[in-house]
């Protein structure tokens, strides 16, 4: 006797962070189906860029609100394009605090970050994250493109050792989770990110239309082989293989985008050899193609995690040998503090590079920035403390009219950073209920505040 | 069965001697008059409070703390100093008492193997099952994604995931496997390929003679033509192939006529180099100048230009044989007709010997027969017999019983039934654990005759495995995480403090300790040896480096280590390193990096925003030591500080790169210290001899590392059992590597596992710093 048998597809949804519906299989529906919602026929997208390790606070908060402020030390990057930007003031993750799990900060930083959830303490059984904000949107809006999202990085996380206080490294190695158990690490590879999205091969339309056959068949194989499997396994490896039946048909449905993608792309750039040696040549090609499968409309939901969280790299280009995490634990020794800032700023210098090629990139009868929200942040304000309140948020990009930028707004004191959340799906065309512990949908982004 | 635990009992004196004292009359007096006065429920300190239990049965509720607190008292961290010490006779009497009725628990607790959640294979493993499935290093997976770790290993099943990133290039890497390995396509039609010459930048005129390399793609008959340009003189051009003058020809001086030698060989697939020469041909008489020559001048034959080869021309294959079979292919064909001539019976041959194979196990008729519908499907699509296998290949590689290393519970739902596990699966877990691979042929066999799991038959095996060159990958990926080994190929040192350090140091210090795990592992050395083992490997880079005369040229070779600088795994550059700050060496770092790999007894992080440490301050006004003996004076650091500083001053001879070092800038190297329990030690080597008095707990980390590797688990505490057995064999014999790993594969948790609860049972709370009780 075999119980359990229909669980399968509900996992995915247990301990989920959102209470919109989300059945796995709608990522089947029709590309038509989830833009139609949309007033402009140019397709709105969402990109979310994480930076580690908090950020020197005191040099990222301008003094005033409204319209008329002076950029801090951190931000001056984006003076050219700060009637492009929104700095976000007061956004809280309760949900990153230990709230009795003790230490692990660094851990919780980044899987609250777009989870909105608070994670399991765990250092590998049973990891409990929720359902991130780019993933909940790729679900609902991703078979409108051959990609439903793209996860991209520039730390490989090949680290070892603990990665934060009895937290397994799955944690800290991603912000973007398909399911509340199934983190989806970054690409580091430009060549491998190129030739996912624009092909390794000139292949004869032939060959092509008779590889994708097969490769259907094959899908259709084991996907039937797996249910078969399925049945004999124990609850956790039933899990598992959720997780692999789940991949496969998302693949699946890449085929039959591929198969009815008649339309061809020229990429403006020449297909990178590897991953460049210097640091801000590799996060700068990063962004290349992130704007590139915007712009192709490969997808419409992109994240990029500027390095892992808990990042020991060094910053030698910029005159800083020590680690980066280390440092951010400066316990207000000022040359530590200004090694931190340094690199906080070189940071905003590939970002403001980013929002630049956004806005210089011609879509439809504006340019990609027009319609993209890009959130730039990180799950930590003062790295040395570990605070998850007021963190530091901005978000690039007007989304089609959703925000008007160039402003500074405050929020209350702990307003929950999830309500940017609700907001951004909104204007996405798909309204959650909450996600986590959101109170609503953040107010301002159009008006003033 | 596993042995009864009681022979421990009596190895603690005090138990066996004194009447049993009990908890109300000796354990809560004690912790009123010790340990209340700070973990009471009000302050908590360290989150901890040990009020509120009144009798034995509460207290042992909470086995894992007071299992903790057991291991304080007994190594002197608690009380904390300045609290009033209790004679070691109390201790004893209140550790003695625990430890009984822990005891107690694990003997009426029923023996529990725990169970492995279904394990995807993470990138090493792909890429070695990929190499010895087929018989190549194609290297594949090194375009996946990052495998995920957890307790401190990447092959742990409840974090390795899967992705939609990563099923794409599961699909596309079994492609270009397939691909690779089978030779499908026809041998390809005649076609004409020009090879030219172009010119070098700043190279005014092309060289007179051309020679280029020129790969082809199959055995057959060839055209070779090398064509002529520039002036018309009386030529003779001489063909060359591989470096052998083949032919030479008179080149004609007629306009109309093509100006060229032409030669039909027939030549070999591969890579070839092609070579023409010319020489003037004293014996014929040049052509008379062009008079329009004037005219000429802008076409291309540039007739004014000395004459050189400008161009090859290839025409072919001709009678083209076959492609070469690659040995992938004769692997898989295992008919061993050619190519063309398989017979449809072949088909579920072919198909159930890789499978079986790629699954580690036997394979059922029906699953023989859909994989066979794949050859049957491309042959209807007009495709060959062979593309068909390449599609079945590929079906196998994205399988999850390929991917995945599931073993199968005749109880699944039912988490009190234990079994023994098949042996097919056992093979996978020697393999996988050994040699992060497939099993080979010889372990196949043994699954195949139900042998493998008999004692006298896995202990061969285990010998046999260890002592096979794969089992590199014991060094690479189990030892390469333990002792964090891998975080060296990201370290960077400053270049300004460090300016010796370079790629080649880089790797003679990974290649120093890759040799030494392998050599205790070969050789069958004691695990002590990881302590102060007196051998290592050098080159004259990490000699020098290290200050050790006589050693020249780059390799590595054994080396005899005499004197107190060196010894064992902790003075080795790349372990110092990798405990090290890029700017300076860090004690607490090297001490924690002892106490999380050496003993399994990893402090707790710091509070965030904990006190100052001036680092500006350090080696200018003061020394490091003198820094952290500030920071330990503050009582919320000083009781974890007060294990880790120590441990790490004791290597504070080496530098952030592992250089012996007497000073630090103006401060001399004081590297003396004093562990909790009063254990002084005042040099490294001193350091190592109080690590090695305490070899059990060295052994019992080790154990529980290596297990939680091999099972790709954490270790639980129902594997305590388990884990005691393993160290006290271990003890009992030397110590021996071998006898490690042949006690964890005959434990219970790798030979048997259990089915699961369908629903989560109730959270267990391992509380401690969590604020529980």
């Amino acid at each position: 006797m075999i119980t359990g048998k229909h669980l399968a597809r509900r996992t995915f949804l247990r301990g989920i962070g959102a209470a919109i519906s989300l059945p796995v299989l709608d990522a089947m529906t029709p590309a038509f189906a989830a833009t139609t919602r949309l007033a402009s026929n140019s397709p709105r997208r969402m990109a979310f860029v994480y930076v580690p390790n908090g950020i020197i606070m005191k040099d990222w908060t301008p003094d005033a609100v409204g319209t008329q402020f002076e950029l801090p030390r951190i931000l001056k990057p984006l003076e050219p394009l700060r009637q492009q930007v929104t700095l976000l003031s007061g956004l809280t993750h309760n949900t990153g605090r230990a709230l009795g799990d003790g230490p692990g900060d660094h851990a919780r930083a980044a899987a609250s970050f777009l989870t909105g959830v608070h994670p399991k303490k765990t250092a590998g059984a049973d990891i409990q994250s929720g359902i991130s904000v780019d993933q909940i949107a790729a679900q609902k809006i991703g078979s409108a493109t051959r990609f439903a999202s793209l996860e991209l990085g520039c730390e490989d996380g090949r680290l070892v050792g603990n990665c934060d206080s009895g937290y397994s490294c799955a944690y800290s190695n991603s912000i973007s989770w398909r399911t509340t158990s199934t983190p989806m690490p970054p690409e580091i590879n430009p060549r491998a990110v190129f030739e996912r999205m624009f092909g390794d091969s000139d292949e004869t339309p032939e060959a092509r239309v008779k590889r994708l056959s097969y490769n259907k068949s094959i899908l259709d194989f084991v996907l039937d082989d797996t249910q078969r499997l399925k049945g004999d396994l124990g609850r956790t490896d039933r899990r598992k293989l959720d997780e692999y039946l789940d991949a496969v048909r998302e693949i699946e449905r890449r085929i039959e985008v591929a198969e009815h993608d008649s339309k061809q792309f020229v990429p403006t750039i020449e297909k990178p050899a590897g991953v460049p040696v210097e640091f801000a040549d590799h996060v700068k090609l990063m962004f290349d193609l992130m704007t590139l499968a915007f712009q192709a409309d490969l997808t419409r939901i992109s994240t990029f995690m500027m390095c892992r969280e808990g990042s020991t790299r060094t910053y030698r280009e910029i005159g800083v040998s020590d680690a980066h995490h280390p440092l951010t634990h400066h316990r207000n020794n000022p040359e530590w503090i200004e090694k931190v800032t340094k690199i906080n700023c070189f940071h905003l210098e590939q970002f403001a590079y980013f929002v630049n090629k956004l806005k210089s990139t011609p879509d439809g009868d504006g340019t990609l920035l027009d319609r993209v929200m890009v959130v730039y942040g990180s799950g930590l304000a003062d790295g040395n403390q570990h605070t998850h309140a007021d963190l530091p948020v901005l978000l690039a990009g007007a989304g089609n009219g959703a925000v008007r930028p160039g402003r500074h707004v405050r929020y209350p004191k702990e307003t929950p950073m999830n309500n940017l959340y609700v907001a951004m799906l909104d204007h996405m065309g798909i309204p959650p209920e909450h996600i986590g512990d959101s109170t609503g949908e953040l107010q301002h982004l159009t008006d003033l505040s | 069965m596993p042995p009864r635990l009681l022979p421990l009992v009596c190895l603690i004196p005090y138990v066996c001697l004194a009447a049993a004292p009990s908890f109300e009359k000796s354990i809560e007096p004690f912790l009123k008059s010790n340990c209340v006065l700070c973990h009471n429920a009000k302050l908590k300190v360290g989150g901890l409070t040990l009020e509120g239990y009144r009798d034995a049965k509460s207290a042992l509720k909470d086995r894992e703390l007071w299992e903790k607190v057991v291991q304080k008292l007994r190594t002197g961290q608690m009380p904390p100093k300045g609290r009033p010490v209790p004679t070691p006779e109390e201790i004893a009497s209140v550790t003695g008492w625990f430890e009984t009725q822990f005891v107690r628990l694990d003997r009426d607790m029923k023996p529990d193997p725990g169970r492995v959640t279904a394990r995807r294979l993470n990138r090493v493993e792909y890429n070695n099952t990929i190499r010895d499935l087929l018989g190549v290093d194609f290297k594949p997976a090194s375009d996946f994604p990052a495998d995920d770790s957890g307790y401190g290993f990447d092959n742990i099943g409840d974090v390795l995931s899967l992705s939609p990133v990563l099923m794409e290039k599961y699909l596309a890497a079994a492609e270009k496997i397939a691909r690779k390995s089978i030779v499908a396509d026809p041998p390809p039609k005649p076609t004409r390929e020009k090879i030219e010459h172009f010119p070098a930048k700043g190279e005014e005129s092309p060289a007179q003679n051309l020679s280029a390399p020129h790969p082809l793609p199959v055995e057959g008959d060839y055209l070779v033509r090398g064509l002529v340009n520039g002036r018309h003189e009386a030529l003779l051009i001489t063909l060359w192939l591989d470096g052998k003058e083949v032919k030479t020809f008179a080149v004609s001086t007629d306009d109309e006529a093509p100006r060229m030698g032409e030669m039909r060989l027939h030549i070999p697939a591969g890579e070839h180099e092609l070579k023409a020469t010319l020489l003037h041909d004293d014996s014929r008489p040049d052509a008379e100048p062009d008079p329009n020559e004037e005219k000429v001048k802008d076409k291309k034959k540039k007739p004014g230009r000395d004459p050189f080869v400008d161009r090859f021309e290839i025409i072919g294959p001709y009678n083209p044989h076959a492609r070469p079979l690659t040995e992938p292919h004769k692997r898989i064909f295992v008919c061993g007709h050619a190519p063309g001539q398989h017979r449809p019976e072949c088909a579920r041959l072919i198909v159930a010997a890789l499978a079986r194979r790629a699954y580690r196990r036997t394979v059922s008729d029906a699953e023989i027969t859909s994989l066979v519908r794949f050859i049957n499907l491309a042959q209807q699509n007009g495709d060959s017999f062979e593309q068909g296998v390449r599609v079945a290949l590929q079906a196998i590689l994205v399988s999850p019983h390929f991917l995945f290393r599931i073993e199968n519970d005749p109880n699944p739902n039912n988490a009190a039934l234990s079994h023994r596990i098949d042996d097919y699966e056992l093979a996978s877990r020697l393999s996988y654990f050994l040699w992060s691979s497939m099993p080979d042929a010889d372990l196949f066999r043994l699954a195949g005759e139900r042998k493998l799991h008999k004692p006298e038959v896995i202990d061969a095996q285990v010998r046999r495995m260890l002592l096979d060159p794969k089992s590199v990958a014991l060094v690479d990926n189990f030892a390469g995480q333990w002792l964090e080994l891998r975080n060296l190929d990201s370290f960077k040192p400053d270049p300004d403090r460090f300016p010796n350090f370079d790629e080649d140091l880089r790797k003679a210090m990974r290649q120093e300790t890759r040799l030494f795990f392998e050599a205790v592992i070969h050789e069958d050395r004691s695990i002590l040896d990881f302590i102060d083992g007196k051998f290592t490997f050098l080159n004259e880079r990490l000699a020098k480096h290290y200050g050790i005369a006589g050693i020249t040229g780059p390799e590595f070779r054994r080396v005899a280590l005499t004197g107190d600088e060196r010894s064992g795994i902790l003075t080795q550059a790349s372990i110092l390193t990798v405990s090290s700050y890029p700017t300076r060496t860090s004690p607490v770092l090297r001490g924690k990096w002892i106490l999380d790999n050496f003993l399994n007894d990893p402090p707790p992080p710091p509070p965030p925003g904990v006190a100052n440490l001036n680092e500006a301050a350090i080696g200018a006004t003061s020394s490091l030591r003198q820094q952290l003996e500030q920071h330990r004076a503050n009582p919320a650091c000083a009781s974890c500080h007060r294990r880790m500083d120590p441990l790490g001053f004791g290597l504070e001879n080496y530098d952030t790169i592992g250089r012996w070092r007497t000073q630090d800038g103006k401060f001399p190297i004081d590297s003396t210290g004093t562990l909790p329990g009063d254990k002084t030690f005042s040099t490294p080597a001193e350091l190592k001899e109080i690590l090695k008095a305490d070899r059990d707990s060295f052994a019992r980390c080790l154990t529980e590392k290596m297990l939680t590797y091999a099972l790709g688990r954490g270790v639980e505490r129902y594997d305590r059992p388990a884990v005691n057995l393993i160290s006290r064999q271990l003890a009992a014999s030397d110590y021996r590597f071998s006898r490690l790993v042949l006690e964890i594969v005959k434990s219970l948790p790798f030979e048997e596992r259990h089915g699961e609860a369908p629903m989560r049972p109730p959270q267990q709370s391992i509380a401690f710093s969590g604020g529980k009780p």
